[in-house]
């Protein structure tokens, strides 16, 4: 780590914090990855998930990673999410350089500028929909009573209100991500962080939850949807294809 | 950013106590039977402690109730420094015995003494009425200050006189014990018994005064100290010994009585200057203390077993604990997902033990106040539970829940979010 600060340092100089009203007239810049190195070490050799991978993301964008497995995707995603840091190179997310964070603060900018949303849901089994989605208002501290509005407002937003006293066993597999879903946006997160979103769920059901990612990204959520499902992939309006660590290709397709 | 911290932090810590006890309930209602079995192991080391400190407090009270018995703050003066349980070196046993002049100094030097009284005391006396016979009599010689100093009076008739102690009179008075073994059928006052072989004429009947350490204090008789000298002029150790039983003006008195009856007996038993004292003192607070001291061990052998039993219920949640966080690795990583910080699992988890150990500790107590009540009831023992007791054993189960669920807690705490998302 401390290897990695020193060697950013120059590289700082080179990028820096980057401009959040940026000059071209779209909106700020949300997300800044400046040189992201990703090195594993695998006791006899190093693994490099990533080498050199460079990017940006404006608020409001709704963007997929595709790649196939192995190629660095989920490395990303994770760096993406708050829930890595970088070996080298900088992580700018709305401001803040995540990249020298220790555990605490990783959690705390998890708990306010990330939602995620896993392919198998990860909901307490043994707990409501409503409860499932006030949990990360308890890690953020939100008293009970705003705690439960908020909660039920996210819950509203996807259109579960009336089933929120149920648990993930009596919801079905749709239900269940949407709960996921409305515990991803409860906080009012920068970005939206969705891990094969549709991956547990059948063609159907996946169409609906790609049209609730399409109705919140309209309602102005920065959406990341990270797949290796190309149809899915070709629901967002940009697409970055990773490959070896790197990045392919990177198109605005809408 | 960081102004806002320390608020946020309390609110933060506050919310995750409840949030942390709701999920220890649902862990405990998940897991019936494994949770069931956790509570029981820590129930029985509560019950353990519980019982136990019962135990020794009842013991420590009755000591103390029949200390206080022998009459309120007495001070003996004997030929033995006082002990319990050690036998008296030859320097004790050649030491001059304490005489009735000596407890007459006391009565007229001492200011801070209201009643003196010298008494002999023989034991297994042969006491005879008719055909009736008992062999295991304590025979005590007395002045009439003896029924006030030791607070046990004659109920029946008359104690002995100065009248008797001056005439050396073959009068007694008999305690319960023997009233009912010699006379089962006839009122004892005004007849004649025999005491070794020497004709006594009753003149009166003691009050009942229960037991002392598992011996009865009504198996006595008593006879003036004059008469007793009559036909005991060698007073031999072990069977017969002789002490002065002095009470001070109050409990208040007790210090500077011991001090003026020391300075009195170094007189009159010519002590020289700077040499040991050749007699004994002891009040009923340094009795408490030889007690003590002889019982402290055993406490200890006692609390060390209870620790022992404390101990395994311990680990029985440590267990119960480890699996827990292992089965609930995704939860973990869920939590810190959506921005669970190490201190907020780490607390989550050592609360779910804390409830866990107190509940145990909440049956175990009330188990442990149950076996002492009934043990109270139905055995000799006796078994108190302070009420210091109730909040030492809640705590202690609480601390249970905390030394042994630390390192599973923080074994959660220390969870790679990426790695528990991924656990199945």
């Amino acid at each position: 780590m401390t290897e990695a600060t020193v060697a950013t340092s120059p590289r700082t100089a080179i990028f820096g914090k980057p401009d959040l009203a940026s000059a071209d007239g779209k909106a700020e810049i949300l997300i800044a990855m400046q040189n992201i190195w990703k090195t594993y070490d695998m006791g006899s050799e190093k693994v490099h998930a990533l080498h050199g991978v460079s990017f940006e993301v404006h608020r409001g964008e709704y963007l997929a990673i595709t790649g196939p497995s192995g190629s660095g995707k989920s490395t990303l995603m994770n760096l993406i999410g708050c829930l890595d840091t970088p070996s080298q190179g900088d992580y700018w997310l709305n401001g803040k350089n995540v990249s020298e964070m220790d555990d605490d603060e990783l959690a705390r900018i998890r708990n306010q500028e990330v939602g995620f949303v896993f392919q198998t849901f990860n909901l307490l089994a043994r707990a409501t929909a409503l409860h499932n989605v006030e949990l990360p208002l308890i890690y953020g501290g939100i008293p009970g009573a705003r705690r439960h509005e908020m909660a039920k407002q996210a819950l509203t937003e996807v259109d579960l209100v009336d089933r929120m006293m149920h648990r993930p066993n009596e919801l079905s597999g749709g239900q269940r991500q949407r709960v996921a879903i409305a515990r991803a946006l409860v906080n009012h997160p920068s970005i939206l962080l969705a891990d094969e979103p549709t991956g547990a769920l059948d063609t159907a059901t996946s169409y609906d939850i790609m049209n609730l990612f399409e109705k919140l990204h309209e309602e102005g959520n920065t959406i990341i949807l990270v797949t290796h499902e190309h149809d899915i992939a070709a629901r967002a309006h940009r697409v970055i294809s990773i490959r070896d660590g790197l990045i392919e290709k990177d198109e605005q397709i809408k | 950013m960081r102004a806002g911290m320390p608020a946020l932090q309390l609110e933060m810590t506050f919310i995750d106590i409840r949030e942390s006890a709701l999920m220890a309930f649902d862990t405990v209602r998940s897991n019936k039977l494994r949770s069931a079995l956790t509570i029981l192991g820590v129930s029985v080391g509560v019950i353990t402690v519980v019982f136990m400190v019962s135990i020794i407090q009842g013991l420590n009270k009755a000591f103390a109730a029949q200390i206080e018995s022998l009459g309120s703050n007495t001070i003996w003066a004997t030929k033995f420094d006082p002990s319990i349980g050690h036998q008296p070196t030859s320097e004790e046993i050649h030491r001059k015995e304490l005489t009735i002049a000596d407890a007459d100094a006391i009565r007229r030097e001492a200011p801070s003494v209201v009643g003196v009284s010298p008494f002999y005391r023989k034991i297994n006396e042969t006491v005879r009425y008719g055909d009736k016979q008992s062999d295991t009599p304590i025979l005590i010689g007395v002045t009439p200050y003896h029924e006030f100093t030791v607070s046990s009076y004659v109920a029946r008739g008359r104690y002995v006189t100065d009248l008797d102690v001056e005439a050396r009179n073959n009068v007694c008075v008999l305690g319960l014990d023997l009233v009912k073994a010699l006379f089962p059928n006839e009122d004892p006052l005004d007849k004649d018994i025999k005491i070794s072989g020497h004709q006594f004429h009753v003149v009166g009947v003691m009050e009942p005064l229960g037991s002392i350490l598992g011996q009865s204090r009504d198996n006595s008789v008593y006879i003036p100290i004059t008469t007793f000298e009559k036909y005991y002029p060698d007073i031999e150790f072990p069977e017969i010994i002789s002490a002065i039983i002095v009470r001070p003006v109050s409990r208040a008195y007790v210090k500077s009585a011991i001090d003026e009856m020391t300075d009195i007996l170094r007189k009159q038993r010519r002590v020289a200057a700077g040499a040991p004292n050749n007699f004994g003192i002891s009040s009923q607070d340094a009795l408490l203390d030889i007690y003590n001291q002889l019982t402290g061990a055993t406490y200890l052998v006692l609390t060390a077993i209870s620790c022992v039993a404390l101990m395994i219920g311990g680990i029985g949640v440590m267990n119960i604990m480890l699996v827990s966080v292992t089965e609930r690795t995704k939860e973990i990583g869920l939590r810190k997902a959506v921005g669970a910080t190490r201190t907020n699992i780490l607390s989550q988890f050592l609360i779910e033990a804390v409830v866990l150990t107190a509940i145990g500790g909440l049956i175990g107590l009330s188990i442990g106040e149950l076996f002492s009540f009934l043990t109270n009831r139905y055995s000799p023992l006796p078994a108190y539970v302070p009420p210091w007791a109730i909040v030492v054993g809640i705590g202690i189960s609480a601390g249970v829940g905390i030394i042994f669920g630390l390192w599973p807690a923080w074994k959660a705490a220390r969870l790679d979010p990426i790695e528990s998302l991924r656990w199945e």
